[in-house]
């Protein structure tokens, strides 16, 4: 079993992580979309700190003998996902600059036809219909 | 006058202000009937201000995209424009405005969808270096595994395209390496590919893109993205048959 203080101090250090992620969405540095990850996150850490049989359960499911090694292998796997997460999140900013770079330089070059334009027409006046 | 299709030859440019001049005032003696494109991809060197002084057309993008984005604007633009044929041409000088003619001619036939202008086919003019011909014929090969269909010179970014493929690329084109993908892309979406005889010339200045160092991560990506293009646009296709029989699922 966990000893009290330790258990104390995990529970502290997820209290801590919740405020972290509060501030930020306070500050607006965290979208709503990509922070309900992070709150999952928070809030599996915080069952396995109130009932830590629950893991150890999990883990004899999947046949690891050591607790603190399958603790350790779902860890790595859930930052690899993350990890994958943040890699789509960037890709798909990629081609959404990308569309935005184009219609740039496409509205950039009708602004200089446009001057150009007003340019040889000499200064003369609108005549419109 | 007899009535002539509507041509916007695309001009990647990433630092070529050694070349660009060259190539427009070529371009525009060889082929003056059809309109030009100069993009602009970022350049760190002159080439802005040389399009700027010398009046080019030319789109400038802020930011540097890689050759498939630089492209792909010029295709947006073609699209937007109404052009009806769509040239590719490097900014560097290797690719001859004087075979504009053989690049166009089985579009104007209604022959082909696209056209890529090939130095393999009758073995002319620069060749390129062993190595790299050997990644290109693996390319080729690996083409020729996927899609049933044989294109000698996968990596020539001299290609032309009609109308139909000027609207699929501008809404999807691929990214980094485009040339092969962009060839696998267009057998996807059940074109009529056709490679030509071109002459090319060495560069004229400047540097190549694609320096040794890189061929290796080279192959591997081009490889992967060919594997996944293929496979996306196959299960792509399933589900579109999928659909048509289920009728009108909502």
């Amino acid at each position: 079993m966990i000893p009290a203080t330790l258990r104390i101090s995990l529970i502290a250090a997820v209290i801590c992580y919740f405020i972290v992620i509060l501030y930020f969405l306070k500050q607006r540095a965290l979208n709503l979309k990509y922070t309900l990850l992070w709150l999952v996150a928070g809030f599996v850490m915080g069952l396995l700190v109130a009932i830590p049989e629950l893991l150890v359960k999990i883990i004899r499911i999947f046949g690891i003998q050591d607790n603190m090694n399958g603790l350790f292998i779902f860890m790595i796997g859930f930052i690899i996902l993350i990890l994958l997460s943040l890699t789509s999140i960037a890709s798909r900013q990629n081609g959404k600059l990308r569309k935005l770079t184009q219609e740039m330089a496409i509205l950039d070059k009708r602004v200089r036809q446009l001057e150009q334009d007003m340019t040889a027409a000499g200064g003369r006046e609108h005549k419109e219909e | 006058m007899e009535e002539r299709n509507r041509v916007l030859i695309i001009i990647p440019a990433y630092n070529e202000s050694e070349n660009i001049e060259h190539v427009i005032d070529y371009l525009t003696k060889q082929a003056p009937w059809c309109d030009y494109l100069v993009v602009n991809d970022g350049s760190t060197d002159s080439t802005l201000q040389i399009c700027e002084r010398e009046r080019f057309h030319y789109l400038n993008l802020p930011i540097n995209m890689g050759i498939g984005g630089a492209v792909q604007a010029g295709y947006v633009y073609a699209c937007r424009n109404g052009y009806d044929i769509a040239v590719q041409m490097d900014g560097d000088g290797q690719h001859d405005a004087a075979y504009l003619e053989t690049l166009l001619e089985p579009l104007r036939k209604d022959e082909a969808d696209v056209v890529i202008g090939s130095r393999f086919l009758e073995k002319e003019g620069f060749q390129s270096s062993a190595s790299r011909r050997t990644g290109i014929n693996i390319l080729s090969f690996l083409i020729l595994l996927t899609t049933g269909k044989r294109i000698k010179d996968v990596t020539s970014g001299y290609r032309a395209v009609n109308r139909r493929f000027i609207e699929i690329y501008s809404r999807d084109y691929p990214m980094d390496y485009p040339e092969p993908e962009a060839i696998v892309s267009a057998i996807m979406h059940l074109g009529r590919v056709r490679e030509v005889p071109v002459r090319m010339r060495a560069r004229e200045g400047g540097t190549s893109s694609i320096t040794f160092g890189r061929s290796v991560y080279y192959m591997i990506k081009v490889t992967l993205a060919i594997l996944i293009c293929r496979m996306s646009y196959g299960l792509r296709r399933a589900k579109k048959a999928e659909t048509a029989k289920g009728g009108g699922r909502q």
